[in-house]
């Protein structure tokens, strides 16, 4: 567990700054590119590839940072060490949760590109 | 700052999407590569300057992109960033060794990106001026080595080899020696006999070589035209000590071989000890006795020459410093001593050059010895075979200068101040095949001249040489009866016919002084001669009557004409020991 | 290779000092020994009592400053040397130049 917020709004911000009309292109990247990345895991898990697993979630950790979702790459740290430690008896649980944690930075990154 | 090319390689859509757009803002040119194999691929086709590299990447990872674009940017600077979050310092380090310069962690953060890409421009750019400044020195030392080995041909072209490739001449000199200040010639005598100069410029590079120039021309030069040693030697001091700046000078030894009559002449001014070494083991130092070249003013210059007896078999040595200052790899010198050692060791007329270079590669640990070590050796040989080598120089078709008359009269002070014997030989040098025959020529022109000279303008009486005071004596009034030469006159008159095989050169030389007495005389000596007057030379008439195939004495004995009658070897006819034409009594 | 000068007493000698080895990366120190010294320095005298090697880099230096000392005239004396640099002063016959004790 962490008590990182779903949301940095003001990396977010900058990020907006930075992307100008290419936000709402960038969210609709990420989301996109998570959700495969979201199958991914599920796939690694189903197919016991801890290694692969590992490597998933540390990519998808890195975008989340990014993309201002600390809490969201706070999970995706938990499951890529339990990748490289080999053992993913805990696995589904933190899949769960970050499942979940996606679901809320989905909905609430949609709601902020929407005011931009 | 210049815009930067920037390849960047990430396989998250979202972060490469971002990065790329932070990059564009701060002015620089993207390339987007999804994995390591495109990222390899995009490098080798657009050069960028800057590569960012996800870590893990499928396909290629990061690490092994990497190594394989530091490998493909050879010695260009390109640095390579790794993209990270932060994770285990074994990560890092894996990054950095596989050529990793730098890392930038997420979230990426615009004015960090900018420090870093200006931080790396900084060192980019640093990186071309040195590689710049590597090339223009590089292209400068190509240059330099360019010129030298021009300035070598042409030093060549007038410090040509000369007879260092004699049999009898054993030698050691790196061809850029004289880069290092070290000249090596020898020459062979109109007169018969060699000649051969060691010198050793102080300093080293283009000043050391500079010097070397004339001093190749002088010895060349006035050696062809039948100078001796101590001639050159004033020569060369005296051009040396104009030319070179105060500070400058040549340490040089000369030798002046006569194998004929088996004398070496010997001066050393600064070289180390060089060295007689008799067939019978007898070894004679030849220490430096004088300045070295281009210090002294040439009144006080002494170019006194020391004489030694030789034998053939003997051999002479001379080197630069270069030998024993030649050091090994703990730096110690090889040392004088060694020589000695080295020449007490030799065999009966063993040559001293091999033992003495295998001494110094023993010591060195070098196959060849360093630039700045120069080793002569002479062998003293039979004059015959010296005579054969001699003859081998100058060999070509008789065609040239073979049908001349010429007359060079000198006059008044001229007489006290110029010798024509150079020149006269020159002329005579002209002939094709007569220059084998160079050592009696010599000898019959300076005979005449300093009978004609001696006897006729300064009318000294050969016999006060038959003592010792006397000799003195007749030298000292040669000097004073030069001071007064007026209304004198030495006139020599040469002509040169060619004859199958050979030729038949005349030389008359006539002098305004009294004449000869001569006490016995002969068919061919005129009737008409003065009771009183000076006795001519015994010994130089008898070395004329000899050589020549005809000699006449006209006038009233001051006019002396020779008929040198000459052969090539293999030609049939009489050379030039002909039978004699006329008797006289000393 | 440090070169240190002292001047008599009546300020008329100079005398230079060269420790270690004498050769060309003395050329510089050697010069503003005696180069800058007002003219009423009327004798030199180069000790060479702690040099240990002379090369001939350091003969042309001599003559340098023989020559700066008037050349025929100069009065210039060499001290102290060892076996070694007095063995390379005549080999090069520097007596004829300098006196040389």
């Amino acid at each position: 567990m962490n008590d990182k917020p779903h949301l940095d709004v003001e990396a977010l911000a900058e990020l907006q700054d930075v992307m100008e009309h290419e936000f709402d292109l960038l969210i609709q990247t990420y989301l996109a590119d998570s959700t495969t990345r979201l199958d991914a895991l599920k796939t690694a898990l189903e197919e016991k590839d801890a290694d692969q697993f590992a490597k998933t979630a540390h990519s998808l950790k890195g975008s989340c940072i990014n993309m201002g979702a600390p809490r969201l790459g706070g999970f995706c740290f938990e499951a890529e060490q339990l990748g490289k430690s080999g053992d993913l008896g805990g696995a589904g649980e933190v899949l769960a949760r970050i499942d979940a944690e996606f679901e809320e930075v989905a909905r609430r990154l949609r709601h902020f590109g929407a005011d931009a | 700052m210049p815009p930067l090319k920037v390849l960047i390689a990430e396989d998250s859509d979202s972060d490469r999407l971002i990065l790329a757009r932070l990059i564009q803002k701060l002015g620089h040119q993207v390339l987007e590569a999804v994995d390591g194999a495109e990222a390899v691929e995009l490098f080798g086709l657009h050069q960028p300057d800057l590569v960012l590299l996800d870590a893990l990447m499928p396909r290629m990872d990061g690490m092994e992109a990497a190594r394989q674009i530091k490998w493909l940017a050879a010695d260009r600077l390109v640095p390579v960033v790794f993209l990270t979050s932060l994770s285990e310092t074994a990560d890092l380090a894996q990054c950095l060794e596989a050529g990793g310069d730098d890392f930038l962690i997420k979230p990426y953060n615009s004015a960090i990106l900018e420090a870093k890409i200006r931080a790396f421009n900084r060192m980019r750019v640093l990186h071309l001026e040195l590689a710049e400044q590597h090339a223009q020195i590089q292209r400068q030392n190509e240059r330099l080595l360019e010129e030298q080995r021009l300035a070598l041909r042409v030093f060549e072209n007038v410090a040509h080899t000369g007879c260092l490739d004699a049999a009898n001449i054993r030698h050691y000199a790196s061809p850029l020696s004289v880069f290092n200040g070290d000249v090596l010639f020898a020459s062979q005598r109109p007169g018969g006999g060699l000649l051969v100069f060691l010198g050793d410029f102080t300093g080293h590079g283009l000043p050391a070589a500079i010097g070397a120039m004339p001093v190749a021309e002088i010895f060349y030069g006035m050696a062809a035209r039948g100078f001796d040693g101590p001639d050159i030697l004033r020569e060369i001091n005296r051009k040396l000590q104009r030319i070179l700046p105060v500070g400058m000078f040549c340490c040089g030894a000369m030798i002046e071989s006569d194998f004929k009559h088996g004398l070496l002449r010997v001066w050393n001014g600064g070289l180390p000890d060089g060295w007689l070494v008799r067939a019978d083991g007898e070894r004679v130092a030849i220490p430096s006795r004088h300045l070295p070249l281009g210090v002294q003013d040439p009144q006080r210059f002494s170019a006194s020459m020391v004489v030694l007896n030789t034998s053939p078999g003997d051999w002479l040595v001379l080197m630069t410093d270069g030998f024993s200052e030649s050091r090994n790899q703990l730096g110690e010198c090889l040392g004088e001593e060694v020589v000695r050692e080295v020449l007490a060791d030799l065999g009966a007329g063993q040559s001293p050059f091999e033992p003495l270079m295998e001494r110094i590669s023993e010591h060195t640990g070098e196959p060849l010895p360093a630039d700045d070590l120069t080793l002569c050796c002479l062998q003293i040989v039979d004059d015959n075979t010296e005579e054969a080598q001699a003859g081998r120089l100058s060999e070509s078709a008789l065609s040239g200068a073979t049908d001349w008359r010429c007359v060079y009269e000198l006059r008044e002070q001229t007489l006290a101040e110029f010798s024509p014997l150079p020149m006269l030989l020159h002329i005579c040098m002209e002939v094709p095949g007569l220059r084998r025959k160079s050592g009696e020529i010599y000898t019959l022109l300076s005979e005449l001249y300093n009978n004609a000279l001696e006897h006729g303008v300064l009318a000294l009486s050969s016999e006060w040489k038959v003592s010792a005071g006397g000799f003195s004596r007749y030298y000292q009034e040669r000097e004073r009866r030069l001071a007064d030469t007026d209304g004198h006159f030495i006139r020599f008159e040469l002509s040169h016919r060619p004859r199958l095989g050979g030729g038949c050169l005349t030389i008359r030389c006539e002098d305004s002084g009294e004449g000869f007495v001569f006490a016995e005389a002969s068919d061919t000596v005129s009737a008409s001669q003065p009771v009183s007057g000076t006795t001519y030379s015994g010994r130089g008439l008898e070395i004329l009557r000899r050589m020549s195939s005809h000699l006449q004495v006209h006038g009233a004995g001051n006019c002396v004409e020779i008929v040198y009658e000459w052969m090539l070897p293999g030609e049939t006819g009489h050379g030039g020991n002909g039978p004699m034409m006329m008797e006289n009594s000393r | 290779m440090p070169i240190y000068t002292r001047r008599s007493d009546d300020g008329q000698a100079l005398t230079i000092q060269v420790e270690g080895r004498f050769d060309f990366s003395t050329h510089q120190a050697f010069r503003d020994a005696y180069e800058h010294n007002d003219p009423s320095v009327s004798e030199y005298i180069v000790d060479l009592s702690d040099t240990t090697y002379l090369d001939s880099s350091a003969l042309g230096m001599l003559l340098l400053l023989r020559d700066h000392a008037g050349g025929d005239n100069a009065r210039i004396s060499i001290r102290n040397c060892n076996v070694d640099v007095r063995r390379i002063l005549s080999i090069s016959n520097f007596e004829q130049l300098f006196s040389i004790h």
